[in-house]
């Protein structure tokens, strides 16, 4: 037998299977289809992947696939089609709101969690700082916001942008009317097309459920959904349905926000084992500091009289020296 | 300008004349080297009316929206998100297809952009910019995860967008039936240069060809809205 695939995700949270549009695409396309492919959801690091970027689909061919798109294709080839069911027509409908979602509601979700930057130091970047192992938590953070902030500018092509005013209103307006449109065309069915998911349902609910589910300080994004009630029932069924284990484990992730601020300090993880290796890297460098300057010196046995307290005559010439 | 125009602006420039020929608003197309730079946002084709400057075709039809024309008004809800939807597939995949063959194949790119897009310059103010112009579009191919792309893949792609027209308009006039909308003049803006436009290869051409309702389609516009003009570019 051909060895599996294997896929690596970002981690889940907020009731979420992962935190990631694209992963949250991919894993929902593969419910569809008792596949045999090695998940590896909880990974924290892009360093982990084969890719370098996550989500990643290695192949038993030995590819890397990092996009959505070029997942479902591979996987169609294997005679996984998630569109199987879709008359010609509707697929053509499917391509059509796909592009829709990419070119009106991607650039607001970038925005809304790695250019705002109440968002983004508040919530994401504690995050993935959280999430990820010393020491990439220091920097990888700032290099995702850096370059998602670069793939902003060049999707709307314009080098100098910043987060602004501005730019959100514009954002935030061109995503509201793309969830009306897509709240227009679901109607009141239970998934685009019919009983059945599609890619259509993979990637509208990659693109909803994190702005339905992640607490964030400017949350317009999601006051906008949550007043969209077909499409807010939409992702929830979907989490309940397919993912329900994670959508149980939301209620215990948010009962950590609602302790005290100073309770914030208890919530970092591992927190014995970090207080204990801070100890023993400060310990480590004050005993090499004192053996390099002299301070302590070890001398092997029958010299360990010289250890012995000095005499006062001894401690006066040290001192001596010490002023000169 | 005419030798200077490449097939992506063309395309986009097309859209909005037959735009604003179906709504029966008089226009007069200008040429000129530095258009790219008077438009308010980076992009030709711009409108100028009296002393406003619109650009895009988006902006522009909200524009005539504001002043009294639109063609869009008797569609209800759905048929008008099916319709946005519809203009984001062709910009999402036509537009940045027609882009990616022209700067990102270096066969086109060497013998085709570069030399047109340098031709009102001289030299090396004319190098400088091409390449600069190359560089600009390849790294926005890259962020949108186009890089690592074939011209076979993108073919592909050219011809399931192709598809997908060719299914929604099926035996239809227009996309909506009877009447013509602005996804019309988008869709014939890019399908008719695509057709019209001479490139290192015809593969793009022959891949829009292969679907006669969409050649019935551009004709169709074409002799409708465009009977007292040449269209033909060289």
């Amino acid at each position: 037998m051909a060895a599996p695939d294997e896929l690596f995700c970002w981690e889940g949270d907020w009731g979420l299977p992962s935190v990631s549009t694209d992963c949250l695409v991919v894993l929902f396309i593969l419910t569809k289809f008792t596949v045999f492919i090695l998940k590896y959801p909880g990974i924290c690091s892009p360093w982990r992947s084969p890719g370098g970027s996550l989500p990643a689909l290695r192949t038993n061919q030995n590819e890397t696939l990092s996009r959505p798109s070029d997942i479902i294709i591979h996987l169609r080839k294997q005679k996984f089609n998630a569109d199987f069911d879709l008359s010609a027509k509707e697929g053509a409908d499917s391509l059509a709101f796909i592009s829709l979602l990419e070119e009106k509601l991607m650039p607001a979700l970038i925005y809304t969690f790695w250019v705002e930057p109440k968002n983004f130091v508040e919530v994401t970047r504690r995050w993935y700082a959280e999430h990820m192992m010393f020491p990439l938590n220091f920097f990888l953070p700032g290099r995702m916001q850096s370059r998602q902030l670069e793939k902003l500018r060049l999707l709307r092509g314009d080098e100098h942008l910043e987060a602004g005013e501005e730019l959100e209103k514009e954002l935030y307006r061109d995503a509201a009317e793309c969830m009306n449109l897509l709240s227009q065309r679901l109607g009141s069915h239970k998934f685009f097309f019919g009983d059945s998911p599609s890619s259509l349902d993979a990637y509208v609910f990659g693109h909803l459920a994190p702005i339905l589910k992640c607490k964030l300080p400017n949350g317009k994004l999601q006051q906008h959904l949550k007043s969209l009630d077909n499409l807010s029932d939409f992702c929830s069924n979907i989490l309940l349905l397919y993912f329900p284990r994670d959508s149980r484990a939301e209620p215990s992730a948010q009962k950590a926000p609602a302790a005290p601020e100073a309770g914030d300090f208890d919530n970092v993880p591992n927190k014995r084992r970090k207080q204990f290796l801070s100890a023993l890297f400060a310990l480590g460098a004050m005993l090499s500091y004192a053996l390099l300057t002299g301070m302590v010196s070890i001398q092997h046995g029958h010299q360990e009289a010289l250890e012995e307290p000095p005499d006062p005559e001894h401690i006066g010439a040290h001192e001596e020296e010490g002023d000169g | 300008m005419d030798d200077q125009i490449l097939l992506s602006d063309h395309a986009s420039s097309l859209s909005v004349q037959a735009y604003l020929r179906m709504c029966g608003l008089p226009i007069q197309v200008v040429c000129r080297y530095n258009a790219e730079y008077m438009s308010p946002s980076g992009k030709i084709p711009f409108i100028h009316v009296g002393n406003q400057v619109v650009s895009e075709l988006g902006p522009v039809v909200q524009f005539t929206k504001a002043k009294g024309h639109s063609l869009s008004d008797s569609l209800d809800d759905v048929q008008r998100a099916e319709m946005k939807a519809y203009m984001e597939l062709v910009y999402n995949m036509l537009l940045t297809s027609e882009l990616f063959v022209q700067w990102c194949d270096d066969a086109t790119a060497g013998e085709i952009s570069r030399p047109r897009y340098s031709s009102p310059y001289s030299w090396p103010l004319g190098n400088i910019l091409a390449y600069q112009k190359q560089w600009e579009v390849r790294r926005k191919m890259n962020a949108i995860g186009w890089g690592g792309k074939t011209l076979e893949q993108v073919y592909e792609d050219v011809n399931q967008c192709c598809q997908a027209l060719s299914q929604r308009l099926g035996t239809q006039p227009y996309f909506f039936n009877k009447q013509a909308t602005e996804l019309d003049a988008l869709v014939f803006g890019h399908l008719f240069t695509i057709l019209t436009t001479r490139l290192t290869s015809t593969e793009l051409a022959e891949r829009v060809k292969s679907y006669s309702n969409l050649l019935s389609f551009c004709r169709r516009i074409e002799q409708t809205y465009f009977e007292d003009k040449k269209l033909m570019k060289d």
